[in-house]
């Protein structure tokens, strides 16, 4: 799995995604403020989730901003974090 | 045969909650629930899925560890080696009604606790303490909460170091299952929804059927 698949595939566990939806998750996709299922709440169990399965560590300082505007940049994100 | 399919209400412990499903006589299953608000999030399923096994001739045994459920143990009070013990107890008072060593259902975080049952161990979707702690702590941040108690749970520091130390050990007979989903490491996936991460209770019929299939093989095995 890609990155990215990996990230639609955490996405649709943590916010209950339907495989659709999931699919079309695409760089452009805006994320946190944008899409109802991401409440701060379903974001706590994305970071944890993300760590879990790409085997990072999320700092909260490194939390917001451009990590979780849009799908692109999320995976951006990780991507930077794993040195891929 | 009719196997009554309960659950009865018992004591373990010095006085812990701990529900029995189904025959003494058979294979007999003890039940590791998560912890934490995962628990809470998946009692419809877990009390759904031990009568599903009981229907199939598994006996179930599902202890709420002292500071969980419907422990009368405030949490602040429990310590890590009490949930340690706890399992001991869980252990015998199962083997004391039956005469028969239980195999261990382990889902999420009760995989942390699963080596002092011994047996057999089979996990759903085992996780570390440290995840199980920064979940909390995020969630407390996100709510505006204080970290240090987050979402209601007053984890006691001693708590907290020892389950932030606690991985699922490696040793014994294990076989872990976890969600297509997910793609770390397991013996087999099922399809399913992770309903620890649902916010609202929820049941997913189909994994549950899935899962007492999967399950009640495994012990009759």
């Amino acid at each position: 799995m890609t990155i990215e698949d990996q990230l639609r595939a955490i996405l649709c566990d943590v916010l209950g995604l339907d495989a659709e939806r999931a699919a079309a998750l695409d760089a452009g996709t805006p994320l946190f403020g944008a899409m109802p299922e991401l409440d701060s709440m379903a974001v706590a169990g994305l970071l944890t989730e993300i760590e879990d399965r790409l085997d990072i560590l999320i700092e909260d300082d490194e939390v917001g901003g451009e990590m979780l505007e849009t799908f692109g940049g999320l995976a951006a994100f990780v991507k930077a974090k794993r040195g891929a | 045969m009719t196997a009554a399919r309960g659950p009865h209400v018992l004591a373990y412990a010095d006085g812990e909650f701990m529900l029995a499903y189904g025959s003494r006589n058979g294979p007999q299953l003890l039940v590791l629930q998560p912890l934490f608000e995962e628990m809470n999030r998946c009692r419809a399923m877990i009390a759904g899925l031990c009568r599903a096994l009981a229907g199939r001739g598994v006996g179930c045994w599902l202890p709420d560890l002292p500071g969980t459920g419907e422990s009368l143990r405030a949490l602040d009070t429990v310590a890590w080696a009490d949930w340690l013990a706890a399992v001991e107890a869980a252990v015998a008072t199962a083997r004391d009604a039956t005469g028969i060593a239980p195999a261990v259902l382990a889902i999420r975080g009760g995989a942390l606790l699963d080596d002092r049952a011994g047996s057999r161990r089979l996990r759903l979707a085992p996780t570390t303490g440290r995840s199980l702690l920064s979940d909390l702590r995020r969630s407390a941040l996100a709510s505006g909460g204080d970290p240090a108690h987050p979402a209601g749970y007053t984890v006691p520091p001693a708590l907290a170091e020892a389950l932030g130390a606690a991985t699922p050990s490696v040793e014994g007979d294990i076989r872990t299952l976890r969600l297509a989903s997910d793609d770390r490491p397991a013996d087999h996936r099922i399809e399913g929804t992770p309903l620890w991460r649902r916010p609202e209770p929820t049941t997913d019929r189909d994994m549950e059927f899935v899962l007492a299939s999967e399950i009640s093989s495994w012990a009759m095995a």
